[in-house]
């Protein structure tokens, strides 16, 4: 089998892919290596052509599209290789690829790889709606897909489970092509999307939001003829009574994501129960030494530009590690405490200002996030309104953390 | 007047608390940014949508281009754009940032292309 010598891989040529892989070339390493399955680059962007990415990240509000073409124009200018159209096959721990395109299949050894490999949608299987087995079950993301790359229109009458970000964006979507879109229902008491996508893509088109409600049945046989919709009691149960039938062609399902790591667990990698990506330090090294991960694969994000922004610091690292190896080493493990479902990074070395990337429990207002190690507060910081869906970030200087004995651990208190 | 807005110019979304009367924005709370001001006072006396979907492309590697309003279009003309929309096709190739539509429906405002074309 050929074998090439890279100094930095990149697995993904999605959002997080584009950012390590430019991040890497500019931090000095000589070769880079993105690779990508689909057969163009900018992954799930492209068939993002709503606006609004790239406010925190370059200032503006872009579409997908064009937020990716900023980012595929500097990785041009970066030097870097780009392989389309190619599978990674295998990943082992000594940072060899197997990879297979048109060409045929080669071996990769790389000085660092940096796993950008994104997320899936979870779909009908993962949350089990009983009834039949109809077409016009789709997930979000694969009618978005549909729609605006392909031009294919899947029904006219529609009803969307899960209030997720891609599902708002779909149903406003669906509205504007001419589908009626019935309803979004959440089996949550809350909102799984953005406030602003319930005002844009619900509000502004009179769609209802059906919350603590879900899916119970799915009718039909050949094609879907409708879905029996009922309210979940506090205890998960479905409320007596509530039960009712829309008649819809459609079915979208936007009941959120998982991060996909197949590759990782291939290498080894420690993933962490909760984020379901890999357990990561602040230079977004993994638990197998000269392998990083950044973007979706990481943790789900609500917004690109996070994703970017941690993909180019693992890039960085990356180039880093394939260069002169030297990367501080974590020795502060980072822990989270009440009210807080996880935290990213896990484990801190205490030599640099770390950005913080977390997730509540519930939906609260007023609120402080406090990070402490060794009972001292290391930051306090208020937070209006707490919202699950809303990844919080918060940048920590590492003065203020470095010192002490135990784990810095971070919660929600009054 | 008082009523409470969800600005959208960011994902952060922030609800904000507003006071205006019959001609101006008289005060805004609980905004986290300087920019949640123009949005309120356009929400409530002009308010605006950037449009975003797709148009055909004649000859291109790919069925469609995605487009834009090059800035928000006056709430009750989203569908009148769409309407026009519905009936251009776009000729490859196509550069992001290229006017596909001139004053789409009479608002003043251009398509723009969001998409490269070869």
């Amino acid at each position: 089998m050929r074998t090439e010598n890279v100094d930095v891989a990149v697995v993904g040529g999605g959002p997080a892919g584009l950012a390590a892989a430019s991040a890497a070339s500019e931090a000095g390493a000589e070769s880079v290596l993105l690779i990508e399955r689909g057969e163009r680059l900018g992954g799930i962007l492209n068939q993002c052509i709503h606006d609004g990415f790239g406010t925190k990240m370059l200032g503006e509000a872009l579409t997908g599209p064009e937020y990716a073409q900023i980012f595929i124009d500097r990785l041009s200018d970066a030097g870097v290789i780009s392989n389309l159209d190619t599978m990674v096959l295998d990943l082992n721990s000594d940072r060899e690829l197997t990879i297979c395109n048109e060409d045929g299949i080669r071996r990769v050894k790389a000085g660092a790889v940096v796993i950008c490999t994104g997320c899936r949608e979870r779909t009908r299987g993962a949350i089990r709606i009983p009834g039949s087995r109809p077409a016009g079950v789709y997930t979000a993301g694969v009618v978005q897909e549909y729609m605006n790359m392909r031009n294919i229109l899947v029904g006219r009458k529609a009803v969307i489970l899960g209030s997720g970000d891609i599902g708002l964006i779909m149903a406003r979507r669906l509205t504007l092509e001419g589908v009626k879109v019935e309803c979004v229902a959440e089996i949550l008491p809350h909102p799984s999307g953005l406030a602003r996508n319930i005002v844009q893509c619900l509000d502004d088109f009179d769609i209802p939001l059906h919350l603590s409600t879900t899916v119970v049945e799915i009718h039909g046989t050949d094609h879907l003829r409708g879905i029996t919709l009922a309210q979940i009691g506090p205890k998960g149960g479905v409320v007596r009574g509530t039960k009712r039938f829309i008649e819809c062609d459609t079915l979208l399902l936007s009941v959120g994501l998982i991060p996909e790591n197949e590759l990782a667990k291939k290498a080894g990698i420690e993933l962490s129960p909760v984020t379901a990506g890999p357990i990561v330090d602040d230079q977004f090294q993994t638990s197998v030494p000269g392998m990083f991960c950044g973007g979706n694969a990481l943790q789900v994000h609500d917004l690109v530009d996070y994703a970017s922004m941690e993909s180019q610091k693992a890039g960085q690292s990356a180039a880093i590690f394939a260069g002169s190896g030297r990367l501080p080493a974590p020795s502060i493990p980072v822990q989270p405490g009440s009210g807080i479902r996880y935290v990213v990074p896990q484990a801190l070395s205490g030599e640099e200002a770390v950005d913080f990337s977390m997730r509540v429990f519930n939906p609260e207002e007023d609120r402080y996030v406090v990070f402490r190690r060794d009972g001292r507060v290391v930051r306090r910081m208020k937070q209006t309104e707490l919202d699950p869906a809303a990844m919080i970030r918060i940048r920590v200087r590492a003065d203020r953390f470095k010192d002490g004995e135990g784990p810095l651990t971070v919660e929600v208190t009054d | 007047m008082n009523g409470e807005i969800v600005c959208v110019v960011c994902p952060t979304s922030c609800l904000v608390q507003a006071e205006w009367d019959d001609e101006k924005l008289i005060n805004i709370d609980r905004a986290r940014c300087k920019l949640a001001w123009d949005y309120v006072a356009s929400e409530i006396f002009d308010p605006r949508r950037t449009v975003t979907t797709t148009v055909s492309v004649d000859a291109g590697p790919i069925p469609l281009v995605s487009v834009k309003t090059a800035s928000p279009v006056p709430k009750g003309m989203v569908f009148d754009v769409m309407n026009q929309l519905a009936e251009v096709v776009a000729k490859a190739p196509i550069t992001v940032g290229d006017v596909i539509v001139k004053d789409v429906s009479g608002t003043g405002i251009d398509v723009v292309a969001t998409r490269n074309v070869d």
